[in-house]
């Protein structure tokens, strides 16, 4: 009996595979056929507030683009897959839009841990991918199909501040820092630049701790931070243990000289739900609405008419400039072939909503990052000076 | 004879699924076919311990991350190829399973299950905290020196060899003496012991040979993956999942992992392809919840009664048969 | 990244000796701890009670934050009193959910085995409605109180918190009296001691594990609140904060409203010490390494007779 039982799951099995292989395949033969650009990004799971909002960026380039009659004279179709927040899956699914659906530009993915589990293969694969990438040692594995355009790079996102920090009197310089970070590979790929800033600055740290996410308690931080007289915290952290930070230091009446967040103020929820809490919070991006580079206006009006959003969120700026710089390429090699949209890419400059571009051997633009502050609900952009559109507040103001 | 008949179309399929790459698919039916593999390779060995002796092993994926770290290390430190390291992997894993089931598996039931959850958080926090096995960065291995269709094919034959010995050694495990020590420790753990069966010793057997074949696994898998990081290989996902498969297909018999992991991988991968990212996850949610529900202990079990059922209205026509 | 951090870093004594920030540590924890015992006190009724393990019981919790939330944002209802409307409806739907869900599972092999693929799915369900309905923004409950603090001596009190602590308090010991001053929740705890023996006294098995499982509900619910004042949530959060759960059951003991109250205080107490004494990175491997040590030189939990 087993053995039967055994033959009508072979019997299932076989069905199924070859459903899934009939199922498959379903190329389209339209008239004018779209160029196919797939990808996977987390639409359900941890990351999913995140990757809805590079679907977005996506969606809105496609639109954009089809209105305006598409990419070489064909329309643009996106082919987005859910990888669950799951980097496993992100690899699978990219595997499957090469070999399968047989796309002809990659998507992006999100987050780093998918990025960097990705990049091996697209480069096997001879597919130029443009993401965020997952910071630098995910960039200096030889790769040259890869671009981060602009990339999410923790090694630069506090170089602006320390410029910046430069220009303050040296009296008004915080003395000691507290550092708190996330124990992942973002909050290492902090560590870099605040060393060096700190160390430049003559800023001595007199705590330097890692924590793992979730985060059950700040208290304790920043009771430390407290009694330490630290005049500068740097938070380096996600949204929810951000605010949780933030929250301590308000409970706790700690008010140094300048709060410095990691990536955890970058999404819209910062000012959203934490209100006028969140104010005077300096942290890094590597794009911003207010740039002045041609493209954003469009960004920040389709934010408000298609999302209600009054400030457009990082990631969905994100999403539409790797876009760009994917269409330009595509634009410049005037053809579809990989290795021709790489070496264009290689050797042009790009110009997105982030800025303009010139990639090295790695795939990555120059170093550059933005420095923000949040001043009276709004991200405003502090450094470089060219850029500024709000005087910074230094020290910060007292809690009220 | 009639035994090597009806063992036939298992070999002729096992046969067909080894020519498979011969005929050039896409690369990701391979990726695919060997994500099922790792699957059932996982289920299958997870049913030793959680099937077979009853005992909910939630920290199976310690044992694939502890694989898939130990292959890495070999790989970066004394350049021992992942095949050759999937040895020594699988070793490891079960000295781990040795030491750390010692004390655990005097514990029973959801207490055990904890444990090993437990078990799983801790080794991915140290490994995250760990400087020399990649922290919370990582590691980057290089892919395979070769095209990478050649690549998955490789890593795909190897891990149909090594789902079909998972499901080789459960089968024997379930037909021999000690599968049906396992059984009785499942059945009634106390009696068993009146009856001097060594449980303790019997348990902890199982526990290590269900270590060992996911770390051999997890030593080849880390160089099919290529970037390691806990949060990827000591995802406690993974660990549910494995639970949730062998349950589903029912944990008491080798072939309950087989179907379960089989048969939840497809419709993971149908749903997530077809369906809007939401409304997959609630039918896949809704479908767990469905079969638990009809199918309480399984869908072997439930199969096996079905038919069971229908041999018997057979057995009870055929004399009225015989009469007319 | 070689050398970069050692694997412990040795900290100037200063800090460890400092005792505003131990005492602060312990109050701070204890605070958290409670809200921790409330989320879990339901969870460990249903486990211990009719052996389910509500995989689910957070993702509850996140629904009554949800309430809370929308009910503050758009009508501006404080949250604990947005709780009158949430704990009735998830009573009700957790009534429902015995009814239709949890009964059909009680004939099979293994209850708990096969409660906890049931209330996966129905995690996994429940997760995703949230996430199209609510989509998966990070919320947060900022009230007028949400920053005020009390101060005794140098020993600070977030005013929040202080209300999460007290609606534990309240919850807890609303169970309690239920569970050892009323008929129904004798008969629950002799249920949960004898099932056979309650059912020979008399005692409709499913009238009663169906009124625990609707309490265990509306407490997820209430602790869902509560943990709102104190973390941001989206609907996938709930597989974290599932984790405390686990941790509250294990080291007060199955089916113990006492023990999972005590037990919530200790994890709490745990990790605010633990952060002011040793490096935060430690901190979870520490408590996770207690609660195996604990599991397994007192399985039967630390707080049950």
């Amino acid at each position: 009996m087993r053995k039967r039982f055994f033959k009508k799951i072979l019997v299932l099995g076989l069905c199924l595979s070859i459903g899934l292989v009939v199922g498959q395949r379903s190329p389209s033969l339209a008239a004018e056929k779209p160029i196919v650009i797939g990808g996977s990004l987390p639409l359900t799971g941890t990351f999913s507030a995140t990757g809805k909002w590079v679907e977005k960026g996506y969606q809105y380039w496609a639109d954009e683009v089809n209105a305006k009659g598409g990419i070489l004279g064909r329309p643009v179709k996106l082919v987005i897959y859910d990888d669950k927040s799951d980097a496993k899956e992100a690899v699978s699914l990219a595997e499957k839009v090469i070999t399968v659906d047989k796309v002809d530009l990659l998507l992006g993915g999100y987050p780093g841990t998918a990025c960097t589990a990705v990049m091996p293969v697209v480069e096997k694969y001879k597919m130029v991918y443009v993401s965020m990438g997952g910071h630098m040692r995910s960039f200096s594995q030889g790769y040259t199909y890869s671009f981060g355009s602009p990339p999410l790079m923790g090694e630069w996102w506090y170089l602006g501040f320390f410029e910046w920090m430069k220009t303050v009197p040296v009296d008004k310089y915080p003395k000691k820092a507290a550092v708190f970070t996330m124990n992942n590979p973002i909050g290492m790929a902090l560590m870099d630049s605040l060393y060096k800033g700190c160390k430049e600055l003559g800023i001595e740290i007199v705590i330097d701790e890692k924590y793992n996410l979730p985060l059950t308690t700040a208290d304790t931080m920043i009771t430390k931070a407290k009694q330490m007289k630290a005049d500068i915290l740097f938070a380096n952290g996600m949204f929810p243990d951000g605010v949780m930070t933030l929250r301590a230091c308000k409970a706790f009446d700690y008010s140094p000289k300048a709060i410095v967040q990691g990536i955890g103020s970058v999404i819209p929820e910062w000012t959203k739900e934490l209100g006028k809490d969140g104010d005077f919070v300096f942290s890094g991006t590597s794009w911003h609405y207010k740039l002045m580079y041609p493209g954003n206006d469009k960004i920040i009006k389709a934010a408000k008419d298609k999302f209600k959003e009054d400030e457009p969120p990082l990631y969905f700026g994100f999403g539409y400039a790797w876009m760009q710089t994917l269409q330009q390429g595509v634009g410049g090699a005037k053809s579809l072939d990989q290795t021709k949209i790489r070496d264009w890419l290689k050797t042009n400059e790009v110009k997105t909503i982030a800025g303009n571009f010139k990639f090295d051997e790695k795939g990555l633009p120059k170093p550059y990052v933005y420095l923000t502050q949040v001043i009276g609900g709004n991200v405003e952009l502090i450094w470089p000076p060219d850029m500024r559109t709000h005087e910074p507040v230094y020290p910060k103001p007292a809690w009220k | 004879m009639q035994k090597i008949i009806k063992s036939i179309v298992p070999v002729s399929f096992i046969f067909l699924l080894a020519f498979l790459p011969i005929l050039q698919p896409p690369a990701y039916f391979l990726s695919f076919i060997f994500k099922v593999f790792l699957y059932i390779i996982l289920a299958e060995s997870w049913n030793l311990i959680g099937g077979f002796t009853g005992y909910l092993s939630f920290g199976h994926v310690a044992f694939f991350g502890i694989g898939v770290y130990t292959s890495a290390m070999l790989f970066q430190h004394f350049g021992l190829s992942p095949f050759i390291g999937a040895i020594p992997s699988g070793l490891l894993s079960s000295a781990a399973a040795w030491i750390i089931g010692y004390p655990c598996l005097k514990l029973r039931g959801p207490y055990f299950a904890v444990v090993t959850l437990c078990f799983v958080f801790i080794i991915d926090l140290v490994v995250k905290n760990w400087t020399f096995l990649g922290g919370s960065e990582g590691i980057h291995l290089k892919l395979l020196p070769m095209d990478i269709q050649l690549s998955r094919s490789i890593f795909y034959e190897t891990f149909l060899g090594l789902a079909v010995a998972s499901v080789l050694v459960a089968r024997w495990v379930q037909h021999t003496k000690f599968g049906l020590g396992l059984a009785s420790i499942r059945e009634d753990e106390e009696v068993a012991q009146t009856l001097c069966i060594h449980t303790a010793d019997l348990k902890i057997k199982a526990f290590i040979l269900s270590a060992f074949i996911p770390g051999v696994a997890g030593g080849i898998y880390a160089y099919y993956i290529s970037y390691i990081h806990p949060d990827i290989v000591f995802d406690i996902n993974i660990s549910i999942l494995i639970v949730l498969m062998a349950l589903f297909g029912g944990g008491g018999s080798w072939a309950g992992p087989l179907v379960g992991a089989v048969f939840l991988s497809i419709v993971n991968e149908f749903l997530s392809i077809f369906i809007r990212p939401e409304f997959a996850r609630i039918i896949y949610g809704a479908m767990f919840i469905a079969v638990i529900i009809f199918m309480p202990d399984g869908i072997v079990t439930f199969f096996k009664k079905w038919m069971g059922i229908r041999k018997i209205q057979h057995s009870y026509t055929s004399p009225v048969d015989k009469e007319k | 990244m070689q050398g970069r951090q050692l694997l412990v870093k040795i900290r100037p004594p200063l800090n460890m000796l400092n005792p505003i920030v131990i005492l602060q540590s312990i109050v701070s924890g204890l605070l958290m701890g409670g809200i921790f015992a409330l989320f879990g006190v339901g969870f460990s009724l249903t486990w211990g009670v009719m052996k389910v393990i509500n995989i689910a019981h957070a993702a509850f919790g996140i629904m009554a934050s949800y309430i809370a939330y929308w009910g503050l944002t758009l009508y501006g209802i404080d949250p604990v009193l947005s709780l009158c409307l949430s704990l009735p409806l998830l009573f009700v739907t957790g009534l429902l959910i015995h009814r239709f869900l949890i009964q059909p599972i009680t004939r099979s092999r293994d209850v708990v085995v096969a409660s906890m693929i049931l209330t996966f799915g129905l995690a996994i369900v429940l997760e995703n409605i949230m996430l199209f309905a609510w989509s998966p923004d990070e919320r947060l409950i900022t009230t007028a109180y949400s920053s005020q603090v009390i101060f005794i001596g140098d020993i600070i009190i977030k005013v929040s918190n202080l209300i999460g602590f007290i609606l534990s308090l309240m919850g807890i010991l609303a169970i309690y009296l239920f569970l050892y001053r009323t008929c129904t929740g004798k008969a629950v705890r002799a249920t949960w001691q004898d099932p056979e023996g309650a059912a020979l006294q008399g005692i409709n098995l499913r009238r009663v594990s169906m009124i625990t499982f609707g309490i265990a509900i509306a407490s997820a619910g209430a602790g869902g609140v509560a943990m709102a004042y104190m973390y941001s949530f989206n609907p996938p959060v709930h597989n974290l904060w599932l984790i405390f759960l686990f941790l509250v059951v294990i080291v007060g003991g199955v089916g113990s409203v006492i023990g999972s109250a005590i037990a919530g205080l200790m994890i709490g107490l745990i990790t605010g010490l633990s952060g002011a004494f040793f490096p935060m990175q430690w901190v979870n491997v520490l408590l996770f390494g207690l609660l195996m040590g604990i599991l397994l030189i007192k399985p039967e939990g630390l707080f049950k007779k």
